[in-house]
């Protein structure tokens, strides 16, 4: 995935300046900022002129530190994929920005579940989230007021006024 | 309320109870962004204070190094986090965190060029206008460097400071990495900086991995980092230091000598 116009970059960061009043100037301080955020963060090119070498290192520290970030709001998804947390995370992140270490997670566990992929200790902490809280993979979720069922690779918990309990372990 | 002095520890809510319990602790910094700025602040920051214990909010997210100007909300809430904390001062880094609407969930470095100096000044001007303390400033580690830099390190940081008028939050560690990184010499550095403008002294730990020297915060302070304190402490010795560390935090006794070894350093009184 690369950054979109309207993320006010611009990939080739050579043209003449556009008069668009969404996209700063062609290598304006803003565009030259811009493209350097979505090569480390949105798997977009490298900027021109920067060495290669500290650029994948920097790319590379920052997915360490988000997965570290995923891991604190998703423990039980991160130990259940122990050894390969965090390469599965950074596999998965490489070119997707971060919308906070709860969403990314979450949005982690449900590919991994689409995908048959996710332990189940994931699928646990996944069902007890569905459960809880409304989340349409797109804005901030929020805490669910009715009664509500989660479930995940055979784990299933259930909400009943704001309480969350696991009813049936992951198989 | 007195400005930062001795050695102090970044509050974070993981060793709170280590903090709490640490005899000669005058100074702490709190990440500004982690306190409400409706408050009230955590329970344990509130005795902290009530024990005479400075509180300076340390912001990571304002992007004073962003092209576009510093968001005024991003200002307000360092400025209502100041006066929460009754604070004498505030830090935030000379770097920026967001571009083209995406966020890159770390400080990146600047193009060391005249166009970036106006900037900075700009966006600190702006941040000035609208908080009730001083600000000091905080040179960052940086992995790589932008292809066009038209000024070395320290010519940089001073015009920034020069222009500001603002403090320096001196990184000892991040002076470490980037000389390791770059093949420069960490005490040039020091020998060209303003280091009478020093409110505080940032010491944290790192590790080498893949040829470069990554300032992690999770790993023990590196000798070498200490005797570069120790430099700087011969050159000019700020009035505070303070240890950072943001996560796999050791045991009391590790975490106690390391605050041990950061006193040893400058000369300052034990804290534990």
């Amino acid at each position: 995935m690369s950054a979109s116009p309207a993320d006010g970059t611009d990939p080739t960061g050579d043209r003449p300046a556009t008069p668009d009043i969404h996209r700063p100037p062609s290598g304006s301080l803003a565009a030259r900022q811009a493209e350097l955020v979505a090569a480390l963060v949105a798997g977009g090119p490298p900027p021109p002129g920067f060495a290669p070498a500290p650029l994948a290192a920097a790319r590379a520290a920052l997915l360490r530190k988000r997965a570290g970030e995923v891991a604190r709001h998703w423990p039980l998804l991160a130990a259940g994929l122990a050894p390969h947390w965090p390469a599965t995370f950074i596999e998965w992140a490489a070119d997707r920005p971060s919308v906070g270490g709860l969403r990314d997670g979450w949005d982690l566990a449900r590919a991994l579940h689409a995908r048959h992929a996710l332990p189940a200790l994931g699928a646990e902490e996944l069902a007890v989230r569905e459960a809880a809280y409304r989340y349409d993979g797109d804005a901030a979720p929020r805490r669910r007021r009715r009664p509500a069922v989660g479930r995940a690779g055979g784990a299933v918990a259930v909400q009943l006024a704001g309480r969350v309990r696991l009813l049936r372990t992951a198989r | 309320m007195t400005g930062p002095h001795g050695v102090g520890i970044g509050w974070r809510p993981e060793i709170a109870g280590f903090v709490a319990e640490l005899p000669g602790l005058r100074f702490v910094e709190v990440i500004a962004e982690s306190v409400p700025a409706a408050g009230p602040p955590p329970d344990a920051l509130v005795e902290l204070r009530q024990r005479g214990v400075t509180v300076v909010p340390h912001g990571v997210r304002l992007s004073l190094g962003g092209a576009e100007p510093v968001e005024p909300a991003r200002v307000a809430h360092l400025a209502a986090v100041a006066e929460l904390v009754a604070a004498p001062l505030v830090s935030e880094h000379i770097a920026f965190v967001r571009a083209g609407g995406l966020e890159a969930g770390h400080l990146l470095p600047l193009p060391r060029t005249r166009e970036a100096v106006d900037v900075v000044c700009a966006n600190v001007a702006r941040a000035q206008a609208d908080l009730p303390v001083p600000i000091a400033l905080e040179p960052i580690a940086a992995l790589f460097d932008w292809p066009d830099d038209e000024l070395d390190e320290a010519a940089f940081l001073s015009e920034i400071l020069a222009r500001t008028d603002a403090l320096l939050l001196l990184d000892i560690a991040n002076v470490h990495a980037n000389a390791v990184n770059r093949g420069t010499d960490p005490l040039a550095l020091l020998d060209r900086l303003p280091l009478e403008r020093v409110a505080y002294v940032h010491v944290a730990g790192g590790a080498e991995q893949g040829g470069f020297y990554h300032d992690t915060h999770t790993d023990p302070v590196p000798a070498p980092v200490l005797d570069l304190l120790t430099e700087l402490c011969e050159r000019h010795r700020p009035p505070a230091v303070l240890l950072e560390r943001d996560g796999r935090y050791p045991p009391a006794p590790d975490l106690r000598a390391e605050l041990d070894a950061v006193a040893a350093a400058t000369g300052f009184p034990l804290v534990t």
